[in-house]
């Protein structure tokens, strides 16, 4: 899990307002998913890697992520080089095999979009950090329903964060009692037989949560929830002049991102 | 002195307007916003659970991924918006579950509207989506090389027959809210195939269009995919039933109680 200790993170994302934060993330997941040029990705990268940063956000988080990206970039990056269908041979590595499709050539072609999908993935996964490490979860659900976004699906993604440490705290007292019955199989190294033992922990786990939203429900019933009324938040956001800017700035670029793949720039 | 005349024109009639209870307000979709709330920290809390350590996508399958299968049979349709919640959540706390970025929760979602519309007998709606979502594979250029029509068949063949042919749907719906003892197991499988076959091919398809995999990934892997494919399918057949039992023993809420109403 991300830790996030917000009070001790002074960003400058911060002062943002989560509507911008949440509307320049799409903008650059869609720059990303617009090119497959590595130079457009590159550049996109860079962008991503200053605002990382100016928001000052700690740098081994990065290496965390890339940690788990690993396998997958490198399985992306061999079979776009070997199998790209590309017209600039490289290096020779052996006679064609027809049957895998392989001309015998690395290309460049495939070398580009090999090294172009690689950077898509971490641009897409490390934009997503930047929102969450300076977005206090009541301020994000703030701009989603800022951003029309129904409220009782926002309440319930912030009902599900403040129930998640006493969910967690209720697996783990699970476990000790099952532990406590002889059932190890949580630390055993077969698969098979740990995924059954995760099945044991699920259902009481289920069960015993069903029972707490009884509690809940009267809990709502008794602040009359969905009551008819004009609703009011604790945290008031209002878009500044920076937001305005950050705001214009991204559609700008997602316009121009646009307008660069229509005239066929940006694309192998 | 004249004497006001009577209003002639008719007085327009209290028509009785449809009142929303309060009861139907804590509701979405006939299922408690608190069971939703719930089920989506459950669903956070699963996300950080490692199930399955996958050389592929996102490097590691969890434990969310059994919620998702599951979650049409105890929530319904509903189970669309606790499971997009927990995913979108989840998502942003423990990435690394997610191989499609930030638009991977729909991947849950789907697979909980899905086999969420089939438990709820809107069957054509499922098919529709079922379809669409296969058709999404096809779609892609690459589905036209070689083997690559095999990538979604296997589960998603499955849940396509279970959701089109009639005496399937029925029987499958009948042994599940009876909680038959026998049968209820091979229903809760195909249910659990529909749920999972939605999202896993919402995310190869995903993952397809982002990533321009050829079929010397696809093909050459598509028997490892149906094990991990099947070892999920399985443990979420087991902690399917024993939630759905263990719920109606208990008395505690779940979709197949408004189907009974």
């Amino acid at each position: 899990m991300m830790n996030i200790d917000f009070a001790s993170l002074s960003s400058p994302l911060q002062k943002l307002d989560g509507r911008t934060k949440l509307i320049a993330l799409l903008g650059i997941f869609i720059l990303a998913l617009l090119f497959s040029q590595p130079y457009y990705v590159l550049g996109l990268l860079v962008l991503v890697l200053v605002i990382w940063w100016i928001g000052r956000l700690p740098w081994n988080l990065i290496k965390t992520i890339l940690q788990f990206l690993l396998v997958i970039a490198i399985i992306i990056l061999v079979v776009q080089i070997f199998f790209y269908p590309g017209k600039t041979n490289l290096v020779h590595i052996s006679a064609p095999i027809k049957f895998i499709g392989f001309s015998g050539y690395i290309t460049l072609e495939g070398l580009m979009f090999g090294i172009a999908m690689v950077l898509r993935l971490v641009v897409i996964m490390i934009v997503a950090p930047l929102m969450v490490m300076t977005t206090p979860l009541p301020e994000f659900m703030v701009a989603l329903v800022k951003l029309k976004v129904p409220y009782r699906f926002a309440f319930i993604m912030t009902t599900a964060l403040s129930l998640l440490p006493s969910i967690q705290n209720h697996a783990a007292i699970i476990q000790q009692a099952q532990l406590c019955r002889g059932i190890t199989n949580f630390e055993n190294k077969n698969l098979v037989t740990k995924l059954r033992a995760m099945a044991g922990l699920l259902v009481p786990l289920i069960l015993g949560t069903f029972r707490d939203s009884q509690t809940l429900d009267v809990a709502m019933s008794s602040r009359a929830f969905g009551a008819p009324v004009k609703r009011t938040f604790l945290l008031e956001s209002r878009l500044s002049a920076v937001d305005y800017i950050i705001l214009v700035t991204t559609v700008l670029l997602l316009v121009a991102g646009i307008y660069l793949r229509i005239r066929g720039y940006g694309a192998l | 002195m004249t004497t006001p005349k009577p209003d002639l024109q008719p007085q327009p009639v209290d028509q009785p307007t449809k009142q929303r209870t309060w009861k139907a307000r804590g509701r979405i979709l006939s299922m408690p916003i608190s069971v939703l709330a719930i089920w989506a920290a459950l669903y956070i809390a699963a996300s950080a659970i490692p199930a399955l350590p996958v050389p592929g996508m996102g490097g590691m399958i969890t434990l969310n991924a059994i919620m998702t299968a599951i979650s049409g049979m105890i929530l319904g349709p509903a189970a669309a918006l606790a499971n997009a919640a927990g995913g979108i959540v989840g998502m942003l706390l423990y990435p690394y579950g997610f191989s499609a970025g930030p638009l991977g929760f729909l991947t849950v979602t789907l697979g909980g509207l899905v086999a969420g519309l089939l438990f709820a007998d809107r069957w054509l709606l499922a098919a529709i989506l079922e379809v669409l979502v296969i058709g999404a594979w096809f779609v892609n250029p690459a589905a036209r090389q070689t083997g690559m029509w095999l990538v979604p068949l296997p589960y998603s063949a499955i849940a396509l027959i279970v959701i089109l042919v009639k005496p399937i749907r029925v029987w499958i719906r009948k042994s599940i809210l009876t909680l038959h003892k026998v049968y209820m197991w091979p229903a809760v499988f195909l249910m659990v195939c529909v749920g999972h076959s939605v999202e896993y091919l919402t995310t190869n398809d995903m993952v397809n269009w982002m990533y321009k995999l050829t079929w010397q990934y696809w093909v050459p892997t598509l028997p490892y995919w149906i094990g991990v494919d099947t070892v999920i399918i399985l443990v979420s057949t087991a902690v399917g039933v024993g939630v759905l039992v263990g719920l109606r023993k208990a008395r505690l809420p779940q979709f197949a109680d408004t189907l009974e109403k």
